[in-house]
């Protein structure tokens, strides 16, 4: 069996003592403040929420869904990110898409944020770089706020994305097959070259 | 032995039939050759060249699905000659697709993926841009064609002219515009199509029915029995054990009973099992109330009840178990058996059979049922359009064992508006039925899922079931229920 | 090595003279012409001599006839592997001349259509088949309508028929005529097509021989083949190996094509040196240009460099031991001025083209052949991808049903192998064309 033995101190002096220390941190804090008080030494608190605190850029909050140019969710409802994430907190419902050359979408996604341990994992699964960590930090709330952030909240968050600057939001070539190959059976000619953009 | 060869597969000596194939043999020892068109149930196509093997004595690889067995043949499967084919095998099979799989149904169960894990991992070279060609075609009822992600192994073609007869897939276009496609005009039409979408090793054939409905990782497979017909077919059973929902039944091998296949009909057996179409708790005279106040109430309605005035109404969608259970428990209550009845839709062709494997006896269990009886030496009355019979006996208490595939009684609204004249009427069904609410009490029962048991299939094939958790924790098996009941008639006494 | 046969030395084409014996005979295609030449003499000697099967087979074996398809496989041990005994065999006629550079079996029938019916009867006759196909390449006006005037003319004259010339032999001849698919030219992808389904070559085994057009046992031979089977007949065994070398015996007609001074169609012993043939017989390059390269036997014969054209004799032996091979006799001359990217991109469109798309390595081997071949041609190649050209082609190599795969690779092999410095010169193209821009 293991044990910690938790000796008394060997130099037993009042020095060492409960008494005295704390009247020394006390005295410290005391020094501190007033300093502050007079405006001797900047204070490092900040008086949120009326000063809102900068993180970095890097910062990863709460979630968003990053959209095509043409405005549409860019999520192809892989589930990559619902299988990755190990609080299981991701519930995606899929569905055929309007646009032939998506085939599939996500009709819900939904992050029950409650469960989520922002760990970043669905951002790194998502083959099509649809799902980001924002810089949005406060999400407090009362208990009649809706937790389980839906496909909508997750999308129209304008403001979140501008402070990621819309160029990082991304830079990965578009997902979207082509056009020219809607044709039907049998006779297909497609050049082995084509297909350019 | 003549018609016995040995050969050796990677030094370990394996004896096979005259007439097998390499390939045969490497399974039989427990080798595994990479393969995509080739298919046991199949004919050889040998277009896919990915089971090179090296065989003593032959200059150049040989593909093991052509390559006969034969005296002392030395196979290989491990050298770095016949990986580095295998390598190149995959890389020619990946350069042209596309690669979708993250939208791809068959992702997780696909064999392309699996060889590159197994097999391949290696840098793609192709730096070319690819050939495109049509995808998400509508070739029929079923199924949905990605021509794109093909790999034109043919096992369609072939299932097709094999088959199921039909004829009407086709490889057109050459070398790497070749695709795979419907003849002109003509879709996907028969009863088997749900198979194009199993043999298909990538995601080139996916099933409408399943498509985009869940990814193939969540679910979990069950080795069951498809009650869709007496043939009864081995099946596994899909369910995704988090949502407890059930999405897809995919034929399991069995040489003695369907082969490789299974029908379409069978396909839709899934569809019954999950929550939203079932009877959640007991319904006496339209109330919800619980499972032992419902046995109670039969039990109290059996008391001092002459045997000839309790009929017991069998369909043969249970398990040889359940017949015995609920048989010997009314035999103890009342003491002697009941009036037995067996139901049968009036539609049914029972000597129907389509040449391949769906039979017009749409009861799993219809041979066990007989046997069952003739062991108890019970002589039952068919009720088969005519409910005369039923209706004489004047019963107190009648006891239904409905069946649980409703879609094969297409008549039950009927026969249930008949039932519902009897005096007591208890019907054992899962359905949420509307014509079954004009009984006095429903009892659900669980599915052929959640229950093990036997079925025995019209040639006498007996096979197990194996039971899943439960839907409804509190909804029993026929079984359990007459269990409750002798013992509560036993505990009243 | 391949040295310079000296047999050769001061003879003339004119003295080798075997299938183009009717070359500049007036109306050579008649029947009458043939006839007067000893046409169906050899069909006559047979039948009426009552010749049995083995010996005409045997006269075949010993003449050392080598198929002229290109593969070179000895016929009459092809006939020989035919199972004796009663039930249906067929004979099918290869004449779907499809391989670049080719045009020998349409000179045949040019000349008279007669020599390959005749030749067809005999082997007919050697195998036990009544019944007869000539697979030919539906764009080939004139060849068709040459041989089914021939065709008709065998009817009327006895030679064809339920009793051919009262001898109780039974056969029946029939024309079809194929859609232009290189593929069709191998004899499984000829049977398949024959038999109305996707011309695609078959699984082997079961060999044609034994089960073959409509699973019964099929020999599938080239046009040249079978029309020099009967001048064996008349003149014996003995009398063809006279010609060429201890192993490729007789004559051969060779087709050359590229900027010489008489292109054409030449009936040569084979173990002729190439050299002389291209200089002397078809008196050398246009304008006196340089000699680059020279691809021997059609459009899948990996290629030859000047400097190994030296010394090399025309015949199945020779070309094999420098890595290339006879294959249709299709000699094609590249001049000094042609970039052999070029070349390679032109037979790599072919090889795409013409792949039937069943065996994975060769349907996306040859688009990705082209693809990178083309790419090169275009400036946007870099180094190594001509290394890369020869390894793909080489990975696709004996690793498919028919030996399409292997004809492709080639060209795709040996040309980035043997001149691997032109390559070179588009990458620096692209080098500079990007410190321009």
């Amino acid at each position: 069996m293991a044990y910690v033995n938790v000796s008394r101190d060997p130099e037993r002096n009042w020095k060492n003592g409960y008494l005295a220390t704390s009247m020394l941190g006390l005295g410290t804090t005391l020094v501190t403040f007033t300093k502050q008080v007079f405006g001797l030494e900047e204070s490092n608190t900040v008086q949120w929420p009326e000063v809102e605190y900068q993180y970095s850029d890097r910062f990863k909050g709460a979630h968003f869904l990053t959209k095509r140019p043409d405005g549409r969710v860019r999520c192809t409802a892989c589930f990559l990110c619902a299988t990755n994430c190990p609080a299981q907190c991701i519930t995606i419902v899929a569905g055929e898409s309007p646009d032939k050359g998506v085939e599939k979408y996500p009709v819900r996604f939904e992050i029950d944020i409650l469960r989520c341990v922002f760990c970043g994992y669905c951002e790194e699964a998502c083959p099509v770089d649809a799902i980001r960590l924002g810089p949005e930090y406060s999400m407090a709330g009362l208990a009649e706020r809706k937790w389980v952030y839906t496909k909508d909240y997750l999308l129209e968050r304008d403001a979140v994305k501008r402070k990621v600057g819309e160029k990082q939001v991304s830079k990965k070539d578009e997902n979207v097959k082509h056009d020219s190959v809607d044709s039907a059976l049998p006779n297909i000619h497609l050049t082995h070259t084509g297909g350019g953009h | 032995m003549s018609n016995q060869v040995t050969l050796s597969i990677n030094n370990q000596p394996v004896t096979v039939p005259a007439g097998s194939t390499i390939i045969e043999a490497a399974q039989k020892a427990g080798v595994s050759v990479p393969h995509f068109c080739w298919h046991p149930g199949l004919s050889i196509a040998g277009v896919c060249r990915f089971c090179m093997v090296k065989v003593e004595g032959m200059p150049k690889l040989q593909i093991a699905c052509n390559t006969p067995a034969t005296e002392g043949m030395k196979v290989d499967t491990l050298s770095d000659e016949v990986k580095e084919t295998h390598k190149w095998a995959l890389e020619f099979h990946l350069i042209n697709h596309p690669l979708d799989c993250p939208i791809c149904d068959q992702a997780g169960e696909c064999e392309l993926q699996n060889y590159y894990m197994k097999v391949g991992k290696y840098q793609a070279q192709m730096e070319d841009q690819k050939v495109l060609k049509p995808k998400a075609l509508d070739v029929g009822d079923t199924l949905v064609l990605d021509t794109e992600r093909c790999i034109l192994c043919s096992r369609c073609v072939r299932f097709e002219d094999e088959v199921t007869k039909t004829s009407t897939l086709g490889i057109f276009n050459r070398g790497d515009q070749a695709t795979i496609g419907t003849y002109p005009e003509r879709k996907i039409k028969h009863n088997y199509s749900y198979n194009l979408a199993d043999i298909c090793p990538v995601g080139a054939f996916t099933a409408k029915d399943f498509r985009f409905k869940c990814r193939v990782w969540f679910l979990k497979e069950t080795k069951t029995v498809c009650p869709g017909c007496s043939t009864g077919c081995s099946v596994n059973l899909f369910q995704n054990s988090s949502q407890r929902e059930y999405y897809r039944l995919k034929p399991r091998h069995n040489a003695e009973v369907n082969g490789h296949w299974m029908c379409d009909t069978g396909r839709t057996m899934y569809e019954h099992l999950n929550a939203s179409s079932r009877l959640a708790s007991p319904q006496l005279e339209g109330q919800s109330i619980s499972s032992a106040a419902a046995m109670q109430a039969v039990t109290d309605a059996a008391k001092g009840l002459a045997a000839d005035k309790v009929a017991l109404v069998l369909t043969a969608q249970f398990t040889n178990e359940e017949y015995v259970a609920s048989l010997s428990a009314l035999k103890s209550v009342l003491k002697s058996a009941p009036k037995v009845f067996i139901w049968r839709d009036e539609s049914e062709k029972s000597d129907d059979f389509d040449g391949i494997l769906f039979r017009g006896d749409r009861n799993p269990n219809t041979r066990g049922m007989m046997d069952v009886l003739k062991e108890h030496g019970i002589t039952a009355t068919v009720l088969k359009g005519d409910y005369a019979p039923l209706a004489a006996a004047a019963p107190e208490l009648t006891l239904i064992l409905a069946p649980e595939v409703e879609s094969a009684y297409p008549n039950l609204a009927k026969a249930v508006g008949r039932f519902s004249e009897l005096k007591k009427t208890v019907y054992f069904g899962n359905a949420l039925t509307d014509s079954a609410k004009k009984l006095w009490l429903r009892i659900p029962v669980k599915t052929f899922a959640e229950k093990s048991g036997t079925f025995v299939n019209f040639n006498g094939v007996a096979q197990k079931l194996k039971a899943n958790p439960a839907v409804f924790a509190n909804v029993k098996g026929v079984d359990e229920y007459f269990g409750d009941l002798s013992r509560l008639a036993q505990s009243a006494v | 090595m391949p040295v310079m046969n000296s047999a050769y030395n001061g003879r003339q084409p004119n003295d080798f003279k075997i299938l183009t014996e009717l070359e500049g005979v007036p109306n050579s295609r008649s029947l009458e012409v043939y006839k007067k030449h000893g046409g169906y003499s050899a069909l006559e000697k047979i039948l009426k001599g009552k010749m049995s099967q083995e010996e005409v087979i045997n006269i075949v074996k010993a003449s050392g006839l080598r198929g002229r398809g290109g593969a070179g496989f000895p016929t009459g041990m092809k006939w020989g592997f035919v199972p004796k005994g009663e039930g249906e065999k067929y004979l099918i006629t290869n004449f779907d001349e499809g391989e670049p550079g080719t045009y020998k079996d349409r000179y045949i029938a040019e000349l008279n259509a007669h020599m390959l019916i005749e030749g067809k009867l005999i082997a007919a006759y050697a195998i036990g088949a009544s019944k007869s196909y000539i697979y030919l390449r539906g764009e080939f006006y004139d060849e068709i309508a040459w041989c089914e005037q021939a065709v008709k003319e065998a009817y009327a004259a006895g030679y064809l028929g339920d009793n051919v010339m009262g001898s109780g032999f039974k056969h029946h001849m029939d024309l079809y005529l194929g859609a232009g698919a290189y593929i069709c030219g191998e004899e499984t992808g000829l049977i398949s097509s024959l038999e109305g389904k996707k011309g695609q070559p078959k699984l082997k085994p079961p060999f044609p021989a034994v089960k073959g057009y409509l699973g019964k046992p099929t020999i599938v031979n080239n046009v040249e083949t079978l029309a020099v089977v009967p001048w064996i007949i008349r003149n014996g065994a003995d009398a063809y190996k006279k010609f060429g070398t201890e192993k490729s015996a007789g004559t051969k007609l060779f087709n050359i094509s590229g900027p010489v001074v008489r292109p054409g169609c030449y009936e040569l012993p084979l173990g002729y040196p190439l050299k002389r043939f291209i200089y002397e017989d078809c008196g050398g390059l246009i304008g006196g240009k340089k000699l680059k390269a020279v691809i021997p036997g059609g459009a899948s014969a990996p290629v030859l460099t000047a400097a190994e054209v030296e010394n090399m004799t025309m015949d199945y032996e020779a070309f094999a031991a420098a890595g290339s091979m006879l294959g249709s006799g299709a000699v094609i001359v590249i001049p000094e001025d042609v970039s052999m990217v070029e070349v390679l991109e032109n037979l790599m469109h072919f090889f795409k083209d013409e792949s039937c798309g069943q065996c994975t390595p060769c349907r996306e081997g040859t688009g990705w052949l082209l693809k990178m071949s083309r790419g090169i041609l275009n400036g946007e190649g870099q180094l190594g991808d001509e290394q890369k050209i020869a390894e793909v082609a080489g990975k696709m190599m004996g690793r498919t049903i028919c030996t399409f795969s292997d004809a492709a690779a080639g060209p795709a092999r040996s040309i980035p192998q043997k001149f691997a410095h032109e390559f070179l010169e588009y990458y620096k193209k692209k080098s500079s064309a990007h410190g321009q821009g």
